[in-house]
């Protein structure tokens, strides 16, 4: 009995060599820039508990790859990055060196609902920044991702980036309760333009402020943010100066008009507590990648901490990225039993010059043409013989 | 000016869409929905129009082959996709309600429900504290409870005269449902000036 050869589990999937090269360079460029960056890359456990990761992560219970360890404890597929660098950046080890500067480049399992096509495990890069909660910090990590989005070559590249905590205070000035505020927020996650204006005639807003109010899905700088601001509140005045010393200092790395500054941009990641931000690039239809400031999160392991940092999804760079078809050199080395040691040498001789070589027994093949059409050079035992 | 791609359900919802579109001021060519064509071009407006299965729109806009796209309420409930909902836009209104033979209660035990729309249904009963069967078809649902295949239907109800017609009454109603123009996100934040200038304008034609 054969087995059924295309049986995978739903959204799992191969990477065939061209896939695999492809995501080999994009992890070369990628890593190499964060290493410059001064992140040191690091591995975490592809299973954790469910109890502590699991639950941390942000990610729904129903995307969840649930096991059981041979003592009956629930283990998960880890589904995101964030939390287990967040959990090692609270051991010990590492507790004494804040702020420190962590990279990875790692695969990560979310189950799928629909579509069985859509991947459950996929590929990302990011950092994370812990133990500085200052403006530069943040600067710092859009600036690296941007970095990373323009080396691979992405176009017309965007960054959105919002404010949760800012966001937070205005929709309680403008008389909403934490209740009230969560649902409008989960309306502006999905920009749920229509669900919005629904939502608005139900809530306590006054008369006088429901235009300002329909109209908060539609900033794009900083300087819109200004009509929302209440200036006798001093957390939203700095909040606001914050978001126009960070407008400057990106505007000097090279995003300025790459930039759509939205105040109701919100996460579905609920960590998130201060800045959030998400990445965008021509070819892909959906986010190329997200980050923002989580210091709520590394409270959960007993740190007192600012944290922020990114995540970028390589699958759907894969897409945004105009692969380049260039072809390397390949040579094929054809030999029988006579030109074996002369295949041999030549074969390290070509591949010491840096070169890619495959060495093959010819009668092993058994349609030469198909074979040999896949090399850019063909050197046959004969040749090997004569030369 | 960025070209926008738009994907637009064929019949009636086109051309109540069309009209609004014109209404709002865009030099569109007149023979749009007549053609057998799949893709049809606006070029005065850099529009592109892809003409799809009403519950195939949601599906182009959230993979981002169209930029935005106008999709019933009741495929954007049934479908949960990944598409920015940004105007209502009030054509083609109707709603999606519960319907069977008159004076009929359900079977106590487990009722069985025929509809297009398994998710609202499910959603629905489940909300309710009702434990059904859902069996889903995929058209003439007022079949169903005429040859006893189900006890109630979940369908959508404009004028009520198919229900009328075929002797059923209709008994819940479930949601409203009008057009609403969508986005993909991605295109939404990179020609975002284009897409709001165009929420915009159709905004003062539906509030008109």
């Amino acid at each position: 009995m054969t087995i059924e050869m295309f049986e995978k589990p739903l959204g799992m999937r191969d990477d065939f060599p061209l896939i695999a090269k492809q995501k080999a360079d994009l992890k070369k460029q990628g890593t190499h820039l964060i290493e410059h960056g001064g992140y040191e890359l690091l591995q975490t456990p592809t299973l954790e508990y469910y109890e502590t990761i699991g639950k941390i992560s942000a990610i729904s219970d129903d995307a969840l790859f649930k096991l059981l360890d041979n003592q009956g404890k629930t283990l998960v597929l880890r589904p995101d990055m964030t939390s287990p660098i967040a959990r090692v950046a609270a051991s010990k080890l590492l507790r004494e060196k804040m702020p420190i500067r962590l990279g990875y480049y790692s695969n990560v399992f979310r189950a799928q609902k629909r579509e069985g096509g859509r991947p459950a495990e996929f590929e990302q890069m990011g950092v994370e920044l812990i133990g500085d909660d200052s403006l530069y910090a943040d600067a710092e990590v859009i600036s690296l991702a941007w970095d990373i989005l323009k080396e691979l070559g992405v176009g017309s590249a965007r960054t959105v980036i919002g404010h949760t905590r800012l966001l937070e205070l205005i929709l309680a000035d403008f008389g909403l309760d934490a209740e009230q505020s969560g649902k409008v927020r989960e309306l502006f996650v999905a920009k749920n333009g229509v669900g919005v204006e629904q939502l608005a005639k139900k809530l306590p807003i006054p008369e006088n402020k429901l235009a300002s109010f329909l109209k908060l899905m539609q900033a794009t700088t900083v300087a819109d943010w200004k009509r929302w601001i209440n200036e006798e509140n001093e957390e939203q005045r700095e909040l606001y100066h914050d978001m126009e010393r960070l407008e400057g200092l990106l505007g000097r790395n090279g995003l300025g008009d790459a930039i759509t500054f939205d105040i109701s941009f919100s996460s579905h990641m609920t960590y998130y507590t201060g800045l959030v931000f998400e990445f965008y690039g021509a070819g892909s239809g959906f986010p190329l990648g997200s980050g923002g400031r989580y210091d709520g999160l590394m409270e959960q392991f007993g740190l007192q901490v600012g944290a922020t940092g990114f995540g970028l999804r390589v699958d759907r760079l894969l897409e945004s990225v105009t692969a380049e078809k260039t072809e390397q050199p390949h040579t094929l080395i054809l030999f029988d039993e006579q030109s074996e040691q002369n295949a041999f040498d030549k074969a390290q001789q070509i591949r010491n010059s840096g070169k890619r070589v495959t060495l093959q027994y010819a009668p092993a093949v058994k349609a030469l043409e198909p074979f040999t059409a896949l090399f850019t050079e063909v050197i046959t035992g004969e040749e090997l013989h004569n030369g | 000016m960025d070209e926008l791609t738009i994907a637009m359900p064929k019949g009636r919802i086109f051309e109540e869409a069309y009209e609004l579109l014109v209404g709002a001021g865009y030099d569109l060519p007149k023979e749009l929905d007549d053609s057998r064509k799949l893709i049809v071009e606006a070029p005065n407006e850099k529009f592109r129009f892809i003409l799809a299965k009403p519950m195939d729109v949601p599906t182009y806009v959230e993979h981002g082959v169209a930029d935005i796209g106008i999709a019933g309420k009741d495929v954007l409930l049934e479908h949960d996709r990944d598409v920015h909902e940004l105007l209502d836009l009030g054509i083609s209104a109707c709603y999606i309600a519960t319907a069977g033979l008159p004076d009929t209660e359900m079977d106590e035990v487990t009722p069985r429900i025929a509809t297009k729309y398994p998710a609202v249904a499910s959603h629905y009963y489940r909300s309710k504290g009702e434990q059904v069967e859902i069996i889903e078809l995929n058209g003439s649902i007022e079949l169903a409870p005429l040859i006893g295949l189900s006890d109630r239907i979940v369908d959508i109800v404009s004028t009520g005269r198919t229900l009328k017609d075929n002797g059923l009454v209709e008994y819940e109603k479930i949601a409203d449902i009008t057009s609403r123009l969508i986005a993909n996100p991605v295109s939404y934040r990179l020609k975002q000036q284009r897409i709001t200038e165009l929420v915009d304008k159709l905004r003062e034609q539906v509030e008109r």
